[in-house]
């Protein structure tokens, strides 16, 4: 079975937005659901000046904190390894967000329940987009998605090559890995 | 709108077996019911429609997919030229624009008491038509104007409806804009525009233009190749924009001097005489002139002006002359002398005559004359021309450098004034609030005898209108089609994506013809938008039918363009004009020279204000989007940065709130405090300070830069100043 992951190259990352509207769009979200957030970080003084974009989202990491601590098993680690949420089971505790290391959870106020990054490239293939919403979106190819098992694929030889890391090292076994 | 039946896997019906394995606990939640549903296969009906994006002026392609009426996704379309297959932000955003609450669905009239009521479109088509009469037949037409932002019906149908009253008044937004760069470009090199060649470069410099932020996709692709080639990028702003990330160096140039940066590596070329100079001899006229002219203005002397050290002035021009003739000052477009200051007119200028140093005019990798097709001519019985008007566009004897094709919108204010002008029209343009200042402009425009305003929100523009029009949103219309220029040139097509979502709005179409008729100039309006788009398709061998068929984007492949071509200069001269007559004429030098900025901020707590778009907002037009002021607000977008040194010589620190004020204007706001902005300068974001209470997302969010800005216009080339803003800062309650 795949083992699906990420990969984001900050040093493409130009801090557009497109990813976080993109996924709204595409996966029909409210506009204050934001399955991406971003992290941005000004180095050195004026006028050499850099500044690094991290954007960050569920990590679907293999040791989930959310998924341990979910009351009612709507948060939780599918066959597939993506990290899910069973709206149906959520009754709105919080304890997930709470516990999430990287604050990428987020409360839908119409519906009472949190939500967070499906990688949904996995359904979105029949009904226009081939690849998870974020990745098709990104204007600089930032992103990568694929199957961290296969070292045949773009995203396991492109974090061989960088030496991509999970933005927090292994604290979670999280299946993001990041350029910077 | 073309149908394809597609089956709709939800992405939860994929994982419904893994669902089955988790629901381990004993029972079955809603969640994971819903789910086996969905993969139980539930079929819907998916139609799809090519349109083109609104959110911005590059009209970039893409397909929108519609389930149950509504709009889901949306994908850039591959083949568009701009696109190229990916959105911005701003554009998935826009499109919630159709569905907005804050929508306008019926004409509104201005009462006694100054308040808006519902009227039908029949009372606000011949009440209008009167009073249109009325000022017609007191005095002319000519005291009749428009203003639009181009769109692609748009700018026909308003055009033709001046036209048939008789009047030449037909302004885009450019005075705002980028009218003194495209009206200077002219001067020296007979084109309003051109293309950087940046993908193919060595070296590109980009002067107050940040890719990353007004985003065109294809542009943003393109400056990723560039950087893959090895090409060496520079950045001239006073703010350090989010191309950095894309970028080699930034130049943290004093904001309004960029003219004395290209007048300086100008000099460095002539007098090491690394410059092309056969191109030169060959194509140009005045040049010795000009070399004499700009003898002192030497990288020492610019230093002092610009802040930029001698040493890097040299650097950039040396490197320029080593990476030429695949090297270029990329065309800009408002960014820093589009309109900016009382010399951007004479950088646009400036910057031509540095690319002919270069000797980089259609060069790979260099400045590029790109091709383009339009329409034919059109059944002439069907589409009967209009007579040109006899008048001269007003504003031209004032500034008779201003492109015509665009004209000098800010002027009107002082016609109305005067009184010369006493109807205006205004078709998605916010110039109450975008253009100048908004109390001057209020102020001006209620002197007139009609104000109309067609757009699909309240804007600022619409609540001094005596009538209000609501608009079809671009996702509800079919438009003419939009011809693209490039290396290969193309025509695009805005098509009808859903039905309209407020019955009693109209498409501009519609909305001008009907106008026309009740104005007793229907004559020249006898036909459907949908017959004028697919006989002027037909002029270039396609059909509507065709075009749609194609996936909205059709190419001229025949039309490509090549390198090295010789170009014909459409000046006066048949030559790029160092020394350009018209300029003289208009009380300029005929050769660019530096020219001061109208203000300079005397240090303390005096800072000049400089705009500059954001990646998630165009303009004013955007801020009333939910999608993207949700990010202005949680990541405090509308802040104004300010230089780190400044903020702590002044006392403040990141978060502050501050005091910004001038004659014009004083407002609170909170501050960034940051490396990445010239001293010199107060980056005010150029999309808040919404003042109309009927835009509930955006209202009173942020300052808005143009209340800080006093009225002036650009002396010869009547841009709209929008940089010549001199403001103190304090920390609020201090």
């Amino acid at each position: 079975m795949a083992r699906y992951g990420m990969l984001i190259n900050t040093k493409k990352c130009i801090g557009c937005y497109a990813c976080r509207v993109a996924c709204q769009r595409q996966n029909d979200l409210l506009p204050t659901e934001d399955f991406i957030r971003y992290e941005e970080k000004e180095t050195g003084t004026y006028p050499t000046v850099r500044v690094e974009t991290v954007p960050l989202q569920c990590m679907h990491c293999e040791d989930a904190p959310c998924a341990a601590v979910c009351p009612t098993g709507a948060a939780y680690i599918g066959a597939d390894g993506i990290v899910q949420v069973d709206h149906g089971r959520c009754i709105g505790c919080k304890y997930c967000m709470a516990a999430c290391p990287y604050q990428v959870r987020v409360f839908n106020e119409e519906t009472g329940t949190v939500d967070k990054c499906r990688f949904c490239t996995v359904s979105a293939e029949t009904s226009g987009t081939k690849m998870c919403s974020c990745v098709e979106a990104c204007l600089t190819g930032a992103r990568l998605f694929g199957d961290l098992d296969d070292p045949e694929s773009d995203i396991a030889q492109e974090i061989a090559a960088t030496n991509a890391q999970p933005i927090a090292g292994d604290l979670t076994k999280a299946k993001i890995f990041y350029v910077r | 709108m073309s149908e394809h039946a597609i089956t709709r896997r939800s992405f939860l019906a994929g994982s419904a077996g893994a669902v089955g394995l988790a629901a381990t606990a004993g029972y079955m939640g809603f969640g994971a019911w819903e789910q086996a549903h969905a993969a139980g296969g539930w079929r819907r009906e998916v139609t799809t429609a090519h349109s083109l994006c609104n959110s911005c002026s590059s009209k970039c392609g893409f397909t929108g997919y519609v389930e149950d009426g509504r709009l889901t996704k949306m994908i850039g379309d591959v083949d568009h030229p701009y696109c190229e297959g990916t959105l911005c932000a701003r554009g998935y955003g826009y499109a919630s624009i159709a569905y907005s609450e804050d929508r306008l669905t019926d004409p509104l009239k201005k009462n006694d008491k100054g308040e808006f009521e519902a009227i039908s479109w029949d009372q606000a088509y011949s009440e209008i038509a009167e009073k249109v009469k009325a000022i017609i037949s007191s005095n002319g037409p000519e005291a009749l104007a428009m203003v639009q932002d181009p769109r692609p019906s748009g700018s026909y149908y308003t055009k033709r409806f001046m036209q048939a009253l008789g009047s030449a008044n037909v302004y885009t937004h450019g005075a705002a804009c980028n009218l003194s760069k495209n009206s200077g470009f002219t001067q020296a090199i007979g084109a309003g525009d051109y293309a950087s060649d940046v993908a193919n470069s060595k070296m590109t410099m980009f002067i107050g233009r940040s890719y990353a932020d007004a985003i065109r996709p294809s542009s943003v692709h393109d400056l990723q190749r560039a950087r893959e080639n090895g090409a060496y990028i520079v950045l001239v702003d006073p703010r350090c924009n989010n191309t950095i990330t894309l970028a080699d160096e930034w130049v943290p140039i004093n904001p309004g001097t960029d003219l004395a940066l290209v007048l300086a590596m100008s000099n460095v070329l002539i007098k090491n005489g690394l410059y092309d100079k056969d191109f030169v001899a060959e194509n140009g006229i005045g040049f010795d002139e000009w070399a004499a002219a700009i003898a002192d203005h030497t990288p020492q002397w610019a230093e002092g002006i610009t802040g930029i050290p001698a040493s890097t002035i040299e650097r950039l021009a040396v490197r320029f002359a080593e990476c030429a003739p695949a090297a270029s000052i990329e065309p800009s477009w408002r960014g820093a002398f589009g309109c900016s200051y009382a010399n951007s007119g004479e950088t646009a200028r400036a910057i031509c005559l540095f690319n002919t140093l270069l000797g980089c005019w259609n060069q790979k990798g260099g400045a590029l004359f790109l091709p383009s097709v339009s329409a034919g001519e059109v059944d002439a019985e069907k589409f009967p021309a209009v007579p040109k008007p006899e008048g001269k566009i007003l504003g031209s004897e004032e500034y008779p450098l201003a492109l015509s094709s665009m004209g000098v919108n800010v002027i009107l204010a002082d016609k109305a004034r005067e009184g010369a002008v006493k109807g205006l029209f205004f078709y998605n343009s916010n110039m109450a609030a975008g253009y100048a200042n908004p109390d001057y402009l209020a102020e001006s425009f209620s002197n007139l005898d009609l104000m109309v305003a067609i757009d699909v929100q309240m804007s600022e523009t619409c609540m001094l209108a005596d009538y209000v029009l609501p608009d079809t949103s671009y996702l509800e219309r079919l438009e003419l089609p939009e011809f693209v220029g490039g290396k290969v040139p193309a025509v695009t097509l805005r098509d009808r994506v859903i039905e309209k979502v407020h019955p009693n709005t109209k498409p501009v179409d519609e909305i001008f013809s009907e106008l026309a008729e009740a104005c007793g100039v229907g004559e020249y309006f006898q036909f459907t938008v949908d017959e004028l788009a697919d006989a002027q398709l037909r002029t270039v061998g396609l059909s509507l039918e065709g075009l749609r068929q194609a996936g909205g984007t059709a190419r001229f492949p025949e039309k490509e363009y090549s390198y090295g071509a010789a170009v014909k200069w459409k000046t006066p001269t048949g030559k790029v004009q160092f020394s350009s007559e018209a300029c003289e004429k208009a009380g300029l030098s005929p050769v660019p020279v530096w020219v001061e900025p109208r203000t300079k901020p005397a240090g303390g707590n005096q800072f000049r204000v400089i705009g500059g778009k954001q990646a998630i907002h165009t303009h004013t037009q955007t801020a009333n989007i939910e999608p993207l002021m949700e990010i202005t607000k949680k990541y405090n977008l509308e802040r104004v940065w300010m230089n780190a040194d400044r903020a702590a010589q002044l006392g403040i620190a990141d978060g502050d709130e501050v005091e910004v004020s001038n004659e014009e204007h004083t407002g609170r706001v909170r501050v960034k405090v940051t490396q990445r902005i010239n001293p010199e300068a107060l980056y005010v974001p150029s999309h808040y300070g919404c003042t109309s209470p009927d835009q509930h997302t955006a209202y009173n969010i942020g300052l808005r830069q143009m209340d800080f800005v006093p009225f002036s216009i650009e002396p010869g080339y009547g841009g709209a100043c929008t940089q010549e803003a001199i403001v103190t800062v304090k920390k609020a309650g201090a």
